[in-house]
């Protein structure tokens, strides 16, 4: 096949369309062509979307059975490729320490909310199962957003939090991370500020230190988030200094 | 890929969003981050395994092969090449592929299904509203090519058939399905604001 035979096929390429040899040769062709490495990226990049628009709420014991099988999967060391391969480790390192904190603090989030209740029933257990799921397709849709944006703070008083917001989705989520128990049941509220004026998004169940919660209400119009705390059930306005604030 | 989207060049700098993030700490072995990771991309891992192998029993056992191989391999993803969202959405339909034309050769599968696939591949989603505009995009964008076009781009994409495969169902010669296929992509590239 000659070269603009070969560059016509970065579209049947991105999408997965040739044949296992094709693609073989293919790619044989992109370590010598440039241009059409950038233009298979940037395809790819297109079918991902493509993808993203056919996403499912994935059953609860799917995660079950995929998290019970890592343990026994041994990981592949990076790959062997001279000089041009640096550890992420160094490229993420500085880059973006908020992202790397967000992600920490997802991790958090996930671990404390999908931690499996052993005493409660089956059927109880289902149910929060499905919810645990929904929210975290919302969390899921929410990070992959084009839009996404993250802020990440500590709170005074112990624990950290972090805002992910799409004004896209008209969605944002509160990922927080070893929030300490508040004194005479207190709970921890969270508001939109619109106008300098505080506006209720949610309460952080009680009792828990991790977690998520998609907060009351899209991003639009809001200059940022703030966190209090609050007597028990929540206040329709802020009772107490703010523990944080972070932008949207 | 916020990050990048924001960026907005097209030079290969490194993608460093929230999943490329994560990605890196599973590489070194962090279920915790495993598990965050899972939730960012399990539902869309698992909705494009389903269109392409349409049995839902084998389309979860593929989307759990895919979900442990990106445990197995995050070392080697290289952000210079992309997002971590194409990076596994490759790898998922390169595995759903196999899945399919490892089972039944291509004659055997419904052609009649797949030829007018695309739009059934949205009807079967069940609603859920974060991801409607996500969606609703999409399909305005694909309503943007013309039919020949978006018929190549979602019989090869969401059903998983070869371009060759494409031609044979589109009664169209090769070439023109080649071509269909770049200038479609390149098409929802464009519409979509896709930048890498």
């Amino acid at each position: 096949m000659s070269t603009v035979e070969l560059h016509t096929l970065t579209g049947a390429y991105a999408l997965g369309a040739l044949t296992g040899r094709e693609a073989a040769a293919f790619a044989r062709h992109l370590d010598r062509c440039a241009s059409c490495t950038q233009e298979v990226r940037e395809l790819q990049e297109t079918a991902a979307r493509l993808a993203l628009a056919v996403a499912e709420v994935p059953p609860a014991d799917l995660r079950t059975r995929v998290m019970a099988a890592l343990p026994e999967v041994r990981q592949l060391p990076p790959a062997e490729q001279g000089t041009t391969v640096v550890p992420m480790r160094r490229r993420f390192g500085h880059r973006l320490p908020y992202l790397a904190a967000a992600a920490c603090l997802v991790a958090a989030a996930v671990a404390g909310g999908y931690a499996v209740q052993a005493r409660h029933d089956a059927h109880e257990q289902r149910d929060r199962n499905v919810r645990a799921e929904q929210q975290a397709a919302a969390v899921s849709a929410l990070m992959t957003a084009p839009d996404a944006t993250f802020h990440t703070t500590a709170l005074k008083g112990g624990g950290s939090g972090t805002v992910v917001a799409s004004k896209r989705l008209g969605r944002t989520a509160f990922l927080y991370h070893g929030l300490p128990a508040l004194s005479g049941q207190r709970v921890y509220e969270l508001w939109y500020s619109r106008n300098g004026q505080m506006v209720p998004a949610g309460l952080v169940e009680t009792g828990r230190s991790s977690g998520t919660l998609l907060l009351t209400g899209g991003p639009r119009g809001a200059d940022g988030v703030g966190v209090t705390a609050e007597p028990p059930g929540g206040s329709s306005r802020p009772t107490s200094p703010p523990l944080a604030l972070l932008g949207v | 890929m916020p990050v990048a989207a924001r960026r907005g060049d097209r030079s290969s700098a490194p993608y460093a969003g929230a999943l490329e993030s994560l990605l890196d700490r599973v590489s070194r072995g962090d279920q915790q981050a495993f598990e965050s990771l899972y939730t960012a991309v399990a539902g869309t891992v698992l909705g494009l395994v389903r269109r392409v192998v349409r049995d839902p029993a084998q389309s979860e056992e593929v989307a759990q092969e895919v979900l442990i191989e990106v445990w197995r391999s995050a070392a080697r993803f290289d952000p210079r090449q992309g997002s971590a969202m194409a990076w596994i959405m490759t790898m998922t339909h390169r595995r759903a592929v196999d899945r399919v034309r490892s089972v039944q050769a291509a004659a055997d599968r419904d052609h009649r299904a797949g030829v007018h696939g695309y739009t059934t591949a949205f009807d079967e989603v069940s609603e859920q509203v974060e991801r409607r505009l996500e969606r609703e995009q999409v399909r305005r964008c694909l309503g943007q090519l013309t039919e020949l076009q978006r018929e190549s781009v979602t019989l090869a994409y969401y059903r998983g058939y070869t371009y060759r495969e494409t031609a044979d169902l589109l009664g169209t010669a090769l070439g023109t399905v080649k071509t269909r296929l770049r200038d479609g992509l390149i098409r929802l590239r464009d519409c979509l604001g896709v930048s890498a």
